[in-house]
């Protein structure tokens, strides 16, 4: 579970990306956080991972304050960036190691999970080749493995579905599903709305750093009227703050 | 074609060589000059105080023009050396290639507007080295007004003949080695190549023309009137026209030496365009692939190096891995740590069955009350061959806009910190060690000494790494686009340069003045540097640490 209370953000003393937000991400479900480009996704999941610090506010990963206990919420987080383009100069397979010894994964746990992160996702041919020399796709794949391969219960990725096959993304949707079946959080931005419609259970809407939006995908629907296709409210959600 | 070469050079220099104080707040701006302020003045200081020195005695036999030889060679070869990573770097493994290839650009516009970049860069080096020695000698010899505009327009001039070297050997070597798959390792051969070839061209020939007969070199001697620096070889002839041209510049053979000088460096850069036009772009084009070799490892491959380790190792282990398998650091930043003993040793590689100047050098050594000197020397080296590698330095900067990875990993900021200090620890403490290796392999400095330098000299390293991230985490350079200018183009690598030069001074230089013993200096020096290291380390775990966690990503 994921509380976030008050949270604010300003760049450079002038652009707000992050506006007392309030938001509480549940276990056992899979929730979508949308909205347009520049509306503040990247900054909030940055300050739930603890690379940004928030002005002020609060957050807490599965009750534990992420200032107080740094370390113990990084450790139940795993992550998925937006650009997976680090440590290009490792072998895939080191990589997966790094983070594995980061994350104190035995050595049993790693082999079991490696192999069947692999296979899963297509990548053993190609585990022993420098990152540098994946596709974009490819990229995406390790470092969704070096999340996975340390069993984090929260789940936070920046925009996963980008770039990788539909066969690739079939099976981290299907990851997501079972993850959050059993009691776990699983939270990731997109501004693609059939994602989030096909995958999520919960979203929240977010633009210039404010939540519009906050409910079940049924309630969302319900909101705007059955009928109306999902982009057609997503544009009306977005529109109304004006 | 002039003006385009010129136009781009200034381009190129606007464009890379913001050295990354842009975004910085004023106070660090301040704290920076200030530390300009004292460091040069005291490096600067330290190479006149050593040219006092030497010259007396030189006088005493009427050779004190070797002064000046000496100094211009050094200088040359210390532009060299900086010089071979620099050009390979700008030339091949910059970013703005890609741009520049598909503009309407002559190969040799390029390389000549590359060059030029270079060359600007390398005064700093040049200054630091060279006006000390030419001021001193000036003085001390009381020269006329034209040994001072011969002085300035040498010292303009003196990049061009060792990076016109450098950049041959770079253009020859990256043509023969742009093959097609594994790049990075072809790229880190290359430079190595070129790196050897140098040294062993200058060793050649150093070695051939130092063969002056005993009655030769007697008559010389006999002669006085600085005749033997026309005897002096160096693999930089302009070296010893220099030399001449300043020592004589009261005089026609002055100016005659002087014209030399202007036109062999002229000459040489014309060359090298003309170079740069045949070859320069076979060895560019295509370097930015990667090889890969996609061979089913199948499943019972994966075993392969997936044990568990502990965090800190396992950091520090990345750490170096990307060091040296990221061309630009390796070349950089761990290479240097094993050649800069083999550079330093340049001026002294002359040898000769009558004239060993490694025997001289050692029985300067061997006398009994050198020992504390020779401690300091090792500790200055120390400093300087740390603060130089830049490892420390750019730890943060070599992140670059991945940094992020780093904030959210589970891993305290402190060992992070502490990862990045050893991996810096680890390398330039081989620095040391190669050079006592030297040290006692050809200076025949006592075993002792060489054991005692082991034992102490992390003491400096480490108050250099300490130093050198401490800088760097107050103003690093993030926002690169390629790994050269987080490592070359950092001014905190200077910075951590100069910082070591000045200290290297300040070690030194109370050792020669006081005539300290070995007990003594090592009591000394290791007990200033150990507090200074605590001091440090206090400032990183609690500030430091801080710091981390504030940089914005
Ligand atoms: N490092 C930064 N410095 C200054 N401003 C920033 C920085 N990072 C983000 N911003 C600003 O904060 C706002 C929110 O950006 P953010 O990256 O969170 O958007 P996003 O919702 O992730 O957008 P996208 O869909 O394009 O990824 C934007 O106005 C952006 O310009
Ligand atoms: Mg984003």
């Amino acid at each position: 579970m994921i509380e976030l209370l008050n949270v604010n953000k300003t760049f450079n003393g002038n652009v707000k990306a992050v506006d007392s937000l309030n938001l509480v991400i549940p276990n056992g479900e899979i929730f979508g956080f949308l909205g347009p480009n520049g509306a503040g996704k990247t900054t909030t999941i940055k300050i739930i991972t603890g690379i940004l610090n928030a002005d002020s506010g609060s957050v807490k990963v599965n009750g534990i304050d992420i200032k107080e206990e740094p370390l113990e919420v990084k450790r139940s987080i795993g992550f998925v960036p937006d650009t997976p383009n680090m440590f290009l100069r490792l072998k895939g397979i080191e990589y997966l190691n790094f983070m594995a010894d980061m994350y104190d994964v035995s050595t049993a746990d790693r082999k079991e999970r490696l192999q069947y992160l692999a296979e899963r996702f297509g990548m053993t041919d190609v585990l022993y080749d420098r990152i540098q020399s994946y596709s974009h796709g490819m990229r995406q794949k390790i470092v969704i493995m070096g999340v996975l391969i340390h069993n984090p219960s929260v789940w936070i990725m920046d925009e996963p579905m980008t770039g990788l096959d539909p066969k690739s993304s079939f099976i981290l949707k299907e990851m997501m599903r079972e993850h959050a079946d059993k009691g776990n959080t699983v939270f990731f931005s997109t501004h693609v709305l059939d994602v989030a419609e096909k995958v999520c259970d919960r979203v929240a809407i977010i633009d210039k750093g404010r939540i519009l939006f906050n409910g079940t995908i049924e309630e969302m629907k319900e909101h705007f009227n059955r009928n109306e296709s999902l982009e057609k409210m997503f544009l009306e959600l977005t529109d109304s703050e004006k | 074609m002039k003006n385009k070469t010129l136009n781009l050079a200034m381009i190129l220099l606007k464009n890379g060589s913001g050295l990354g104080l842009k975004g910085s707040s004023t106070a660090t701006k301040v704290m920076m000059i200030v530390l300009f302020a004292i460091a040069i003045p005291s490096m600067m200081g330290g190479v006149g105080a050593f040219t006092v020195f030497l010259i007396e005695p030189l006088m005493k036999i009427g050779q004190q023009g070797l002064v000046l030889t000496w100094g211009i060679g050094i200088t040359s070869a210390a532009i060299f050396v900086f010089g071979i990573f620099y050009i390979i770097s700008t030339f091949y493994f910059a970013s703005d290639v890609e741009y520049l290839l598909p503009l309407p650009l002559k190969p040799r516009q390029i390389v000549g507007a590359k060059f030029l970049v270079v060359t600007v860069f390398e005064y700093i080096f040049a200054a630091m080295i060279f006006i000390p020695i030419w001021i001193t000698y000036g003085i001390r010899i009381s020269m006329g007004p034209l040994y001072y505009i011969y002085g300035l327009i040498l010292l303009l001039l003196m990049p061009i003949m060792p990076l016109a070297l450098a950049s041959l050997l770079s253009m020859i070597i990256m043509r023969f080695t742009n093959l097609k798959r594994h790049k990075d390792a072809f790229k880190i051969i290359g430079g190595l190549l070129a790196m050897f070839l140098g040294i062993g061209i200058n060793l050649m020939m150093q070695n051939m023309s130092m063969n002056l007969s005993p009655e030769k070199l007697s008559k010389l001697l006999q002669q006085g009137q600085n005749s033997l620096i026309g005897a002096l070889p160096s693999i930089f002839p302009t070296a010893g026209w220099a030399g001449q041209a300043l020592v004589h510049s009261g005089s026609l053979k002055g100016l005659m030496y002087f014209a030399i000088c202007i036109g062999f460096s002229v000459a040489v850069f014309a060359g090298l365009l003309a170079l740069g036009q045949l070859i320069y772009l076979k060895g560019v084009v295509g370097l930015s692939e990667t090889g890969s070799r996609r061979h089913g490892h199948g499943l019972q491959g994966i075993d392969k190096g997936v044990e568990k380790g502990s965090v800190i190792s396992t950091y520090t282990l990345v750490e170096l891995k990307l060091l040296f398998r990221t061309p630009i650091y390796f070349l950089n930043c761990v290479i240097i740590n094993f050649l800069w003993p083999v550079f330093l040793l340049f001026p002294f590689l002359v040898r000769n069955e009558e004239v060993d100047m490694l025997t001289e050098i050692s029985n300067a050594i061997n006398q009994s009350d050198a020992g504390g000197i020779i401690l300091a020397a090792f500790f200055g080296l120390a400093l300087f061959v740390s603060g130089s590698n830049g490892i420390a330095a750019s730890a943060i900067s070599r992140e670059g806009q991945e940094l992020y990875v780093k904030k959210y990993l589970p891993m305290s900021y402190k060992d992070q910190l502490i990862a990045k200090l050893l991996s810096a620890l680890t390398l330039s403490y081989v620095g040391i060690v190669s050079m006592v290796i030297v040290g006692i392999v050809l200076f025949k400095i006592p075993v002792t000494t060489g054991v005692l330098v082991l034992l102490t000299g992390w003491l400096p390293v480490l108050f250099m790494c300490l130093s050198g991230l401490l800088i760097d985490l107050y103003n690093p350079k993030l926002d690169w686009d390629n790994e050269q200018k987080a490592v070359k183009q950092n001014i905190n690598v200077l910075y951590s340069i100069i910082i070591g030069m000045g200290l290297a001074a300040a070690s030194v230089i109370p050792a020669v003045a006081f005539k300290w013993s070995i007990t003594v200096t090592l009591l000394i020096l290791c007990s200033a540097f150990l507090a200074l290291d605590i001091l440090l380390y206090n400032v990183l775990k609690t500030v430091g640490v801080r710091r981390f966690g504030n940089i914005d990503c």
